[in-house]
């Protein structure tokens, strides 16, 4: 039991904090576990087990907003408050903006980014986790990103433009 | 291509799903159009970021109170009555889709017996003594030819379909059972392995589709024994 909570619990934690953010993830990720070793003997295999742990976190995330009906922990403000990045193209002030503004997405839109971009999932699991279809998670994956091209605005032109003198010097 | 049609395709172009003539023509595009030059780059840029988004480790009580919850469920579950146990234990294998199901067939059955009992008390009300018209000639029916290809290729391939899924759960649960057996005496060990060869060789020697998967669900019910309860796992070995 405790071999399959040491391969999931990065990929489950990770998950509920970037979809609930952080004063709630740990307790996300207990609820996950839980339903997981008390499931784990009923789970028929008819979806991966990967798969079906990845749809328990993302529901238990999503059931766990929609109970605490809560408003944004940062807002837009914050975002604005954040410190210029310098500009260099391995930044690490990019990942603190990109968090940032992940935590200000609909949540809906910040589960497919964590799934397909963050954990590197594919369009067909995305959907069979989301139980939707590709096509869905396809333009909702395209919406999330131009939210977050929105909200982080002038920020990424630094980087666009640190990157595009990277891969000039590389040429 | 207008910058419309373009930013509509980016993220699939830049994601590498766009086949050569679309992505030959997003590409002219950008060559072009300075300003979704940019929308493109801020995009990679934002993708390459959030790839390599750091991997959170959950802190160190996150393991012992996942343990202290389900202790109390546990404790919880031995206070319940029998028949909510066994309501409990029919419940999670049910799927939001057989539930939809059995009510819909529930509901199926319930308004056919109901219009059958109006059906026939109407009938037993309103049935004239004396025929007043003659009975209408009705037209021949002619037999529609129904194609069921599409059905049985999907039946086909969802059988296939759910048989792969199987495998890859077993090999998933394969590796967390593995490294279970590292920390085993080498006659569990053993006995582990002898079991995991029996349930794969049944697999081969099943047919294809419902056997087949029927097999892959005793090494998947072995496999969770044996990666949750290692003594349950060895005590039974009920294949």
């Amino acid at each position: 039991m405790e071999m399959l909570y040491h391969q999931f619990k990065r990929r489950v934690f990770g998950m509920a904090h970037r979809i609930v953010g952080a004063s709630d993830s740990e307790e996300v990720a207990q609820e996950v576990f839980v339903r997981v070793f008390r499931g784990l003997a009923n789970f028929r295999g008819d979806s991966a087990l990967s798969t079906w742990i990845y749809r328990l976190t993302v529901n238990a995330a999503l059931s766990h907003l929609a109970k605490r009906g809560r408003r944004q922990e940062v807002g837009d403000d914050s975002l604005g408050e954040l410190p210029a990045p310098p500009a260099t193209e391995r930044d690490p002030g990019l990942a603190a903006r990109i968090e940032a503004a992940l935590a200000v997405l609909p949540a809906g839109y910040r589960a497919i980014l964590v799934l397909h971009d963050v954990e590197g999932l594919s369009h067909e699991e995305c959907a069979a986790i989301l139980e939707c279809r590709v096509g869905t998670c396809k333009s909702q994956l395209h919406k999330a990103r131009a939210k977050m091209r929105e909200l982080l605005g002038p920020q990424l032109g630094d980087h666009r433009d640190a990157r595009r003198a990277s891969s000039e010097d590389a040429e | 291509m207008n910058c419309t049609d373009a930013r509509a395709k980016l993220t699939a172009y830049l994601d590498g799903e766009l086949a050569d003539e679309r992505g030959s023509a997003v590409r002219g595009h950008l060559r072009e159009c300075a300003d979704c030059r940019r929308v493109s780059e801020d995009e990679a840029v934002l993708r390459d970021g959030l790839r390599r988004m750091p991997t959170m480790d959950p802190p160190a009580s996150l393991w012992a109170n996942v343990q202290r919850e389900l202790a109390k469920a546990e404790v919880e579950d031995a206070h319940r009555p029998a028949w909510r146990r066994f309501v409990s234990s029919l419940i999670p294998q049910w799927r939001a889709r057989d539930w939809a199901l059995g009510v819909t067939a529930l509901a199926a059955v319930t308004t056919f017996v109901v219009f059958r009992a109006s059906r026939h008390s109407a009938d037993v009300t309103n049935t004239p003594v004396i025929a007043t018209t003659a009975p209408i000639a009705s037209e021949p029916v002619t037999p529609v030819a129904m194609s069921n290809s599409d059905v049985t290729n999907d039946l086909k391939h969802e059988q296939s379909d759910r048989s792969a899924s199987y495998a890859q759960t077993a090999d998933e649960l394969m590796h967390v059972a593995t490294d279970a057996r590292a920390t085993w005496a080498p006659a569990q060990q053993q006995e582990f392995d002898h079991n995991v060869a029996d349930l794969r060789a049944a697999i081969t020697k099943a047919g294809e589709g419902r056997p087949q998967q029927a097999a892959y669900r005793s090494l998947i019910r072995y496999l969770q024994r044996s990666a949750i309860r290692d003594d349950v796992a060895f005590a039974g070995a009920a294949l």
